[in-house]
């Protein structure tokens, strides 16, 4: 049961995945470089559990700019890293950061309920 | 834009955007158009669009595919009631925050 949904997810994530990249690579090419870019940076930074969704929003507003043939430095801005860190932050489902925070914010307030009780 | 400019919109074009859809729904591109049309020159297509992600993953709004003749389906955004909350409670937090900023520019320049 276990295996055969693990199987299925994999398969659906690779399917998705074909799908974004054979879309992606109809962009104009200055469009495309911008994608890939961005792309590449997500793979670095990573994007949590909630990986396909990202990509396939960042496709639809580059397909969408491409379109309306909006320059590129008026789709990310003057800051292409901020740009890319916000976007991200509204996928958090399953992101280990969110965990880590979770973290921090806990042992914090043990260290200051500790303080209180030992005051 | 400038710096200070671009920090401040950071806090308030959620309720911005969503002013901008309690009058009419609209296309991202049509919210961008708007933006710039009010001034903020500067504004990224992208910045619109990562907010427009985030208001309608926390239900703010209702989010229509409407074919288009050039490119993909184009997402129609529209308030909700949760939208029509938040934006009345945006403007609350709005008036209270340029009463007290009044005030305080009113006693420096004194």
């Amino acid at each position: 049961m276990f295996i055969s949904r693990f199987i299925k997810w994999v398969i659906g994530e690779k399917k998705q995945w074909r799908q974004y990249k054979t879309r992606a690579k109809q962009l104009p090419a200055s469009y495309r470089t911008a994608l890939e870019a961005l792309e590449r940076y997500l793979m670095y930074f990573g994007t949590g559990g909630d990986g396909t969704a990202i990509y396939a929003d960042l496709l639809d507003l580059f397909e969408q700019s491409a379109a309306n043939r909006t320059p590129i430095r008026q789709i990310v801005g003057e800051d292409p890293v901020e740009f890319i860190e916000t976007f991200v932050r509204n996928y958090p489902k399953g992101q280990w950061i969110l965990r880590e925070r979770e973290r921090l914010t806990q042992a914090l307030e043990r260290a200051a309920a500790e303080q209180t009780q030992g005051s | 834009m400038s710096k200070q400019m671009t920090e401040m919109l950071k806090g308030t074009l959620e309720g911005i955007v969503l002013a901008i859809l309690s009058v009419q729904p609209e296309y991202g591109y049509e919210i961008t158009a708007r933006l710039r049309d009010m001034g903020f020159s500067d504004i990224a297509e992208g910045t619109v669009y990562a907010l427009l992600v985030r208001i309608e993953q926390r239900g703010l709004v209702v989010v229509e595919k409407v074919p288009s003749e050039k490119g993909p389906p184009r997402k129609v955004y529209s308030l909700n009631a949760e939208g029509r909350a938040y934006l009345d409670e945006f403007w609350r937090t709005w008036r209270f925050l340029t009463e007290r900023l009044a005030s305080l520019q009113k006693k420096g320049s004194r």
